[in-house]
C-alpha cells in the first residue's frame, strides 16, 4: 500500500503546475523587449497567439501584455 | 482506498493557491526604501488590498494609478499593501517614481518588496498582477488575477465599504 502511495505521489508530483511550468511571477525574462518574436507589439501578439494554438503547449510566453504572463 | 483518497486530495490541496475563506499569509518584508518593516499583524482590524506586482508586467502598470486614488478616497479602516517581486528594487523604484510623477503625489500607500517570490509563491498566484482583499479577521474574501479596470475597482470599492 505505501508503495502505490509513494508512486502515485510522485506521478502526481509531476503534474504539478508548479514544477512544470513557468509561473507568472517567474517570467521576468521572458518579458524582456529580446524574449519577443517580432519587434512588432501587434505582430509579436498575434504571433504568439497562433504559436499557442499550433503548438498546443504553454510556453514561456503569453500573449497577453506583452510576454510577460500578466492578464 | 479511503485513505489513499483522502491522502491524494491532501497532496493535491498542497499545490492550490489561497482562495476565498482561507486565511491570509503571514509575511514579514521590508518597504522598497528598506526604511521599514511590515508584518501581517500590524494590519490587524482593518481591511487590506494585497496586490503582487512587478515592474516587467504590463498589467501591474496598467492599474497602478488606479490604486493611488483608491488609497487616496479611503483612507480610513482599509490599506492597499502592495508587494513588488522584482530582483532589482532600482526598477521597482523608478516604476513608483514614475507613477508618482505622472499623478504628482508621493505613494499614498505601503509598498514591500519581496524579491525571493516567496510571498506570490505562498498564494499560488496564477497571474500578474494578483490581488487579494483582506477583511479584518485576516481572511481572503476576494481574489483577483490580472489587471483591474476602473470598473473592477468601482466593483472593489463596493466590496470594502461591506468590510469596513
Amino acid at each position: 500500500m505505501q508503495y502505490i502511495f509513494l508512486t502515485m505521489l510522485l506521478i502526481l508530483t509531476g503534474c504539478s503546475d508548479t514544477l512544470v511550468r513557468v509561473m507568472p511571477y517567474e517570467k521576468e525574462y521572458f518579458a524582456q523587449d529580446k524574449m519577443k518574436q517580432s519587434p512588432l507589439a501587434e505582430r509579436t501578439e498575434q504571433q504568439e497567439h497562433i504559436f499557442l494554438i499550433r503548438e498546443a503547449s504553454a510556453g514561456g510566453n503569453s500573449s497577453f501584455q506583452g510576454g510577460c504572463g500578466c492578464r | 482506498m479511503k485513505k489513499i483518497i483522502i491522502l491524494l486530495t491532501l497532496v493535491l490541496s498542497l499545490y492550490a493557491g489561497v482562495g476565498v475563506g482561507d486565511k491570509a499569509i503571514a509575511f514579514e518584508l521590508t518597504t522598497l526604501d528598506g526604511k521599514k518593516s511590515f508584518s501581517m499583524s500590524d494590519f490587524k482590524g482593518e481591511v487590506i488590498l494585497l496586490n503582487l506586482w512587478a515592474s516587467w508586467c504590463g498589467g501591474c502598470k496598467k492599474e497602478m494609478p488606479e490604486f493611488f486614488e483608491l488609497q487616496k478616497e479611503h483612507k480610513n479602516g482599509f490599506k492597499i499593501v502592495t508587494v513588488n517581486i522584482d530582483k532589482s528594487c532600482d526598477d521597482a523604484q523608478n516604476f513608483m517614481s514614475s507613477v508618482e510623477e505622472e499623478l504628482s503625489y508621493k505613494t499614498p500607500f505601503i509598498s514591500l518588496y519581496n524579491p525571493s517570490k516567496s510571498l506570490a509563491k505562498a498564494y499560488g498566484a496564477r497571474g500578474m498582477p494578483s490581488s487579494y482583499l483582506i477583511d479584518k479577521n485576516g481572511i481572503v474574501t476576494a481574489v483577483m488575477v490580472g489587471s483591474l479596470s476602473h470598473e473592477d475597482i468601482l466593483e472593489l470599492e463596493i466590496k470594502i465599504e461591506k468590510l469596513k
